[in-house]
């Protein structure tokens, strides 16, 4: 009977040691990615610095590899966030990491006061926003109709776009239509009549706003208008596109270059434009690129730029004094 | 071919050690296993008890299936819920605001099995058996360590050996929001379509798992009576001794 007891007792003794020594096996070193110190340039300002971003920018060319091939700046760490997401902005608000890997249109840069450094040697290729379009369905009245959206469009008007959608919880529609009037864009006609398209839109907020003005403003000239909203990857509506089962969407001219041809080196947003326009099947054809860019950009706190001086991403690799 | 690509991924030394901007697979198995470690440790300190003791009473059976209940909880859900709750109360260089809502959510994950299985090794045990132990003047809690609890073994184990590999598969989730442990080379390989670390990360995930629960096994081996088990037992009275004592019901733990 005593045996038993014992038994039982140290059955339970040992398992509870045995989770114990797992968790007490070390306690203090940190578990995210990257080990940093002993880099190339250990007295820059970028080797005191935890950059955060999503995982593939560990790898991409424009990612950390385009960073210090073009600039010279190698970060101390690199920790993986999620792809511009509150993850991200979350992380850099509270000291988790010192850099981030944002987009420009982000409502929450500004909300934050955080600093985007400006990109002169273009690491960043340009992501101009673009209709892509079937070109069966481009007609001089949906031409005219697209192009004079695009005209519009700006990185902050976007932005205060997402801001709406995205703080304020409007809806993509309702604000779609209020920035059309807003922008002189609302009156109705018969530019596009006759023609009926499928609209489609990636799976985040702001593609959704755009799917919803090109909507909008060609419903509102007489064109029969379908939507597809919120689709999942590129490879998913690119597809689509290509076969003709979705007619629009608004896409960004860097990633659908990028998407279409792997090799492609243009950055630049005149580049980048040509040669998207070389590069999409016989099919489809790029409408006028619009000046809203909604582009990968680094971003760090006002007290880090101040602290350190940054303007641009260059001066990241400035020593720190 | 992919296979051999996977191969030589885990091979490969460098992927083993840190180095700068890299974390190794050491380090993230390191993260990983103290992830679970302190996972089950806190699930075990309120499961075991709790089990013992509604068990024991039969009292409070509603909060067995009420923490069954719990499992229904989409995981990765209730750990951004948490995470976006948390996170943003800690600042500076710490990754505490990660870690609290990830181990809450292993926690709520590997107490159900530990819970129901507790109290169903305990409320099992033959009547007779407690019976006897009271007749011959055992106190209530000498009953429970010394008769109920020994008798409970096996499926006290079969629930700690579920919930450790459950936790240790879902433990890969902590890459979810920004963590460590071998989820991180499954959520980066997808994310950087290197599908060898991809499908090396689940590799390891695995073997851990296996690993762990053959400790497990090694424990239970030695920790469980021979009374109970049946093991070495040969002759009439060994069979006696089985058919009296070896109530050990078939209770899954799904």
């Amino acid at each position: 009977m005593k045996l038993k007891f014992l038994r039982s007792a140290t059955a339970v003794a040992a398992v509870a040691a045995l989770g114990l020594a797992a968790c007490g096996s070390s306690g203090s070193s940190t578990s995210s990615t990257g080990s940093g110190s002993s880099a190339a340039s250990d007295k820059s300002v970028a080797s005191r610095l935890i950059l955060g971003g999503p995982p593939e920018f560990k790898t991409r060319v424009d990612g950390v590899p385009g960073l210090e091939k073009n600039y010279g700046v190698v970060f101390g760490k690199f920790t993986v966030t999620d792809t511009g997401g509150p993850v991200t902005v979350t992380a850099l608000k509270n000291g988790q990491v010192d850099a981030a890997d944002l987009f420009t249109t982000d409502p929450s840069i500004a909300a934050n006061n955080f600093v985007i450094l400006t990109d002169p040697k273009s690491n960043f290729a340009a992501q101009n926003i673009v209709p892509i379009i079937n070109k069966a369905k481009v007609t001089d009245g949906v031409k005219t109709t697209l192009n004079a959206i695009q005209a519009k469009l700006t990185t902050s008007g976007l932005s205060a776009l997402l801001t709406k959608v995205q703080t304020d919880k409007q809806d993509p529609d309702a604000v779609a239509k209020q920035w059309l009037s807003d922008n002189g864009l609302a009156a109705t006609g018969t530019a596009a009549k006759g023609v009926s398209l499928t609209i489609g839109s990636a799976n985040f907020p702001e593609n959704v706003i755009l799917a919803e003005i090109y909507a909008e403003a060609l419903k509102a000239q007489g064109a029969s208008v379908k939507t597809t909203l919120n689709i999942g990857s590129r490879e998913k509506y690119y597809a689509a596109l290509k076969d003709g089962s979705l007619d629009l969407f608004a896409e960004y001219t860097g990633s659908i270059l990028q998407f279409i041809d792997g090799s492609a080196t243009a950055t630049s947003p005149a580049d980048v434009y040509a040669a998207l326009a070389k590069a999409l099947p016989t099919n489809l054809i790029a409408l006028d690129q619009s000046t809203a860019q909604d582009s990968d950009a680094i971003v760090v706190t006002k007290a880090t730029a101040d602290k350190y001086h940054l303007v641009s991403i260059a001066d990241l690799a400035k020593p720190a004094s | 071919m992919i296979i051999t690509r996977v191969f030589n991924w885990l091979t490969d030394g460098s992927n083993w050690k840190d180095s700068h901007l890299n974390t190794g697979i050491l380090s993230q198995l390191e993260a990983h296993i103290r992830f679970t470690g302190i996972a089950l440790a806190i699930a075990i300190l309120i499961a075991l008890p709790l089990g013992m003791l509604i068990g024991h009473t039969g009292r409070g059976t509603w909060l067995v299936s009420a923490a069954n209940a719990v499992r229904a909880l989409p995981t990765v859900g209730v750990l951004v819920l948490l995470t976006v709750i948390i996170a943003p109360h800690f600042h500076g260089r710490t990754d505490t605001g990660y870690l609290i809502p990830t181990e809450i959510v292993l926690v709520l994950l590997a107490v159900p099995p530990i819970l129901s299985n507790t109290y169903a090794g305990i409320d099992n045990v033959s009547p007779a058996v407690r019976d006897a132990a009271a007749g011959m003047g055992m106190t209530g809690p000498q009953v429970l360590f010394q008769v109920e609890l020994p008798c409970s073994l096996p499926l006290i184990f079969s629930g700690l050996r579920s919930a450790s590999l459950q936790v240790i598969a879902t433990a890969t989730i902590a890459s979810y929001i920004p963590l460590g442990g071998l989820g991180r080379f499954i959520y980066d390989g997808l994310a950087q379509q290197d599908y060898p670390q991809m499908i090396g990360g689940g590799v390891l995930v695995a073997a851990l798992a296996l690993t762990t629960d053959l400790i497990f096994a090694t424990i239970q081996r030695y920790a469980v009576s021979r009374g109970i088990t049946g093991r070495f037992a040969r002759g009439a009275a060994a069979r006696d001794v089985q058919s009296a004592v070896l109530t050990e019901p078939e209770v899954s733990h799904a």
